[in-house]
């Protein structure tokens, strides 16, 4: 017999972000995650329904087992009990392009309905008139994982018709020289895994259809789905919501705040 | 087979010329060779071209001081204590920097083809991609793909059909050999055997890239003391050119098992980077106030230090407040 599950009724919006990406996890996965948000997510995910899920960050720690929450890929956390402590060669090419990665957890500044994102520039390159991080790995683990989960803030200004800049390929995508957009299949060929398989905010999560184009799965308790909507520039396609994303649990939220950041790091 | 020549600081930042290409040990915000960057600074280098496979703190000291003319790269920030990398930025922006934009495992495959002796190192990791946008090409825009720099190659990158298996299309990347790896290490052996404490990041391969090494250490052991495990050890003391010991040289930065990154120090830097007259300020405070490392390190003070000093076992301090619990 199972308990019945008891949901939180005091949570923030980050928590409910958090705990919708761990649950894009499934037991057993390697997944390859970024830094703030995605690190929540899977350490989430490691405590409550996947313990056998694996997390490799990019600077080189492969399956390592944090009792403290890092601050950034590169932190000696990551590499507490790792499997490997080794680099960027071994996480790109002996991980990621070697195909072993299942799930990406990977944040973005600005997404379009393809699920191209922008972490580089704002205007044109050759004469911006913002510059952000840039790619870091971003395209590379997107490129490359059978699925990737993308964990943004939903801001209308970040949900845009086209991204100035494609950092990360989403489902079409620029086929140089020439630049026509075509499926990202094409580009990948046989090296071809997936893509973007969700966008989780922390108003709502997000799915693509079968041509690549993104609609609104499950909407966050506390909005609609319109409200959604309404924080997209692009005409989102809300005819596919399922109704509320399933609320984050006592348990959940509870494991947040005492193991995963019990210091306040990334949840104030 | 030569063992490295020690030097001191001044001397090691005397060696680099105005407009050499350089690349770095470490990863964003952990084991950089501050202490050296420092210096640079203090001795007015400038048109330096980073070839780097991410930006941190010691790319902004560099950006903001004005030396930096060419940065091939693929990101640049402080993680979570300063969003964007300021001075590079600006630097885009106004046009005064020259940027040159690459995916991650793209400079580690160029960096690849360099410590390997290879023209170039293939890659189907982020294809379809404006990084290949051949409009983006700001190097070759630049008129620098002639062939006159032999540290820029004639092209970006380029595309083949694979020839072997018939896997389509794959990407090129054409290697790096920058004229100096400055590298930060925890621990280097008399006789120039090189280990780091945790992940090695691309310190393998930025030493064996360049044409020439070096190496700033916390500290300097018995080689025999390396041998011992030789599966630790990272680099060859013949692969290292000079040697500078110099404790807390990382610092703000954060180098494994000897101490963590300097949190706040890298949030006011962050701030003072975001206007030059701010920079300005910061660096006649940090830089310049000080003739050195050493009062560098007694204008830090023994508390900071001692805050920051990681535990033996864990490998990162146990006692630095963290977030807001």
């Amino acid at each position: 017999m199972t308990a019945q599950k008891e949901y939180a009724k005091d949570y923030k919006p980050i928590d409910m972000l958090a705990v919708a990406a761990a649950r894009e996890v499934t037991d057993g996965d390697i997944v390859f995650a970024g830094t703030g948000l995605p690190m929540l997510a899977i350490m989430l995910a490691q405590l409550s329904g996947s313990p056998n899920a694996v997390c490799i960050y990019e600077a080189g720690s492969i399956d390592g087992r944090p009792i403290d929450l890092p601050t950034s890929v590169g932190d000696s956390r990551c590499a507490y009990q790792a499997a490997l402590a080794a680099g960027l060669t071994e996480t790109f090419y002996g991980q990621l392009h070697s195909g072993y990665v299942d799930l990406a957890f990977l944040g973005g500044a600005e997404i379009d309905q393809y699920g191209n994102v922008n972490t580089t520039v704002v205007g044109d390159y050759a004469s911006p008139s913002k510059r952000f991080t840039g790619s870091g790995g971003n395209p590379d683990i997107n490129s490359f994982a059978k699925k990737t989960v993308f964990i943004m803030l939903q801001e209308k200004r970040r949900f845009k018709e086209n991204v100035d800049y494609i950092t990360s390929p989403g489902w079409r995508l620029p086929k140089w020289p020439s630049g026509e957009m075509v499926p990202k299949q094409e580009i990948y060929g046989k090296y071809f895994q997936g893509g973007p398989s969700a966008v989780i905010t922390n108003m709502g999560v997000f799915r693509f259809d079968d041509n690549g184009v993104m609609y609104l799965d499950t909407v966050h308790p506390g909005f609609t789905a319109e409200q959604v909507k309404e924080n997209c520039l692009f005409d989102l396609n809300i005819s596919r919501c399922k109704g509320e994303t399933e609320a984050p649990s006592v348990e959940e939220v509870e494991l947040l705040y005492t193991k995963v950041d019990p210091e306040g790091i990334f949840l104030p | 087979m030569g063992k490295p020549q020690k030097i001191n600081l001044k001397e090691a930042a005397s060696l680099i010329q105005d407009g050499d290409m350089l690349s770095f040990s470490g990863f964003t915000i952990w084991r950089r060779p501050m202490a050296l960057i420092y210096e640079m600074v203090r001795q007015g280098k400038k048109d330096l071209h980073l070839f780097e496979v991410n930006g941190g703190t010691h790319t902004e000291v560099l950006a903001g001081a004005g030396a930096v003319k060419m940065w091939e790269s693929c990101w640049v920030g402080h993680e979570l204590y300063g969003k964007l990398g300021e001075g590079i930025a600006r630097g885009q922006v106004e046009g005064s920097i020259l940027v040159e934009d690459y995916s991650h495992a793209h400079v580690v495959a160029r960096l690849l083809a360099g410590a390997f002796g290879l023209p170039f190192f293939p890659t189907a990791l982020s294809m379809g991609t404006d990084i290949l946008n051949p409009k983006f090409d700001m190097l070759g825009k630049a008129g620098l793909r002639d062939g006159s720099n032999p540290k820029i190659p004639l092209k970006k990158y380029d595309t083949i059909k694979d020839p072997m298996y018939d896997m389509g299309n794959i990407l090129l990347m054409p290697a790096a050999n920058p004229d100096w790896a400055l590298v930060y290490a925890s621990q280097v052996g008399d006789e120039g055997t090189l280990r780091v404490l945790s992940q090695t990041y691309v310190d393998p391969e930025v030493i064996k890239a360049a044409d020439k090494v070096i190496v700033i250490a916390e500290e300097i052991v018995p080689d025999s003391y390396l041998r011992d495990e030789p599966e630790k050890n990272i680099a060859t003391g013949y692969a290292i050119d000079y040697v500078v010991e110099c404790p807390w040289g990382a610092h703000p930065t954060g180098s494994q098992f000897f101490y963590d990154v300097d949190a706040d120090f890298i949030r006011q830097f962050y701030t003072a980077s975001k206007s030059k007259a701010a920079y300005d300020k910061w660096a006649e405070e940090w830089i310049f106030g000080v003739s050195g490392h050493e009062e560098y390190l007694e204008k830090l003070g023994v508390n900071r230090l001692q805050n920051l000093r990681a535990n033996s076992v864990l490998g990162y301090s146990t006692t630095m407040k963290r977030g807001t619990r």
